[in-house]
């Protein structure tokens, strides 16, 4: 009887242990499976996410390499389209100066009038010639004109242009197939001050055309408004 | 013959219930310990069945299986060889012959009371 209560403590014990160890290891191995709860196939996935990240990320960079390229690109045409605009509006503006000087287009500004007017009946000159205003007198204004830096002229309030000319046709002259009669009033745009001393250099035109009998006179004017050259008052 | 019993229910709880835990690197010495008390318990009801049980063999051989595996793993890891495998495969060769002997044996008293009757 005590023989076999021996055999069941040690029984028992052994039971115990086997127990403890049974249901230490399960604890332990249920602790351990949910802490590396990794299987192949979810490193199979993570991976392959991975990469498509991967993927991802690498397109991106690749895009926005571009992108900055492109927006390069943008800004270089746009300063081209400046520089191109600039270059425009000065042309535009070279243009419109070239139309002023050719007589295009209406040009105002300061300037001098000239008024050749015929003389009086001057008793000691028998020929009639002798005291008129010749083309050659409206000429040598123009020239000295021209030669100051007059920058537009009309005779009689009409434009004359580079290829303008000037004839005697008796007693008028003709401006462009214009005939215009005396007083003739040359209306000049330029400096007031250097055209007015132009023709009033000592010995210049000014004296030549008394010389010649013509009464001239000189104005400076404020403003001054020519109309483009064909543009033409005549009627 | 409650004994054992109380003391198995006694040690299941005691292990569920420890909040002790034993480092990573002894988890293969825990499982081959559990192999062999195992190996040694399945070995114990077989002798008993056929009647060559030994009380002494069974608590040297149980106490002793746990420590020699133990040690095996142990020698193994050391040497960089896995020889824990090698205890893994000897008390699971072991456990599969052992049950097989231990259910012939049922079939066969079974079969013999069927006869019987």
């Amino acid at each position: 009887m005590k023989k076999v209560r021996g055999n069941d403590v040690i029984l028992s014990f052994v039971c115990l242990v086997l127990g403890f160890m049974l249901s230490f290891s399960y604890q332990y191995t249920k602790e351990q499976t949910a802490k590396r709860n990794v299987t192949d196939r979810q490193w199979q996935k993570e991976y392959e996410y991975r990469q498509l990240l991967i993927q991802a990320q690498e397109k991106n960079s690749k895009l926005k390499k571009q992108l900055l390229k492109k927006q390069e690109q943008i800004h270089q045409i746009e300063k081209e389209l400046a520089n191109e605009q600039n270059a425009y509006t000065g042309l535009v503006k070279e243009a419109e100066q070239l139309r002023m000087y050719i007589g295009k287009v209406k040009v105002k500004g300061k300037g001098i009038e000239v008024t050749l007017a015929d003389a009086s009946y001057i008793p000691s000159e028998q020929n009639a010639t002798n005291y008129i205003v010749h083309e050659q007198h409206v000429l040598k204004v123009i020239h000295e004109l021209l030669l100051s830096g007059a920058e537009a002229i009309a005779i009689n309030g009409q434009r004359i242009s580079h290829r303008s000319y000037i004839v005697c046709n008796g007693p008028v002259i003709e401006v462009d197939g214009v005939q215009h009669a005396a007083p003739f009033v040359i209306s000049a745009i330029g400096d007031p001050n250097v055209l007015t001393s132009a023709l009033n250099i000592a010995g210049g035109v000014k004296d030549q055309l008394v010389n010649d009998h013509v009464v001239v006179k000189i104005a400076s004017k404020e403003e001054i408004v020519l109309d483009p050259v064909f543009h033409t008052n005549h009627d | 013959m409650w004994l054992p019993l109380i003391g198995l229910i006694i040690g299941i709880t005691l292990g569920l219930l420890t909040n002790w835990r034993i480092p990573d690197e002894y988890s293969s010495y825990l499982s081959i310990s559990v192999l062999a008390a195992l190996d040694t318990l399945i070995g114990g009801i077989r002798a008993h069945l056929q009647n060559v049980y030994d009380e002494n063999v069974f608590l040297t051989g149980f106490f002793f299986n746990i420590i020699l595996a133990a040690s095996l793993a142990f020698l193994g890891v050391h040497l960089g060889v896995d020889l824990y495998l090698a205890a893994v495969f000897a008390f699971g060769v072991r456990l599969f012959q052992n049950i097989a002997v231990i259910r012939r044996i049922w079939l066969a008293k079974w079969m013999e009371r069927r006869q019987k009757s």
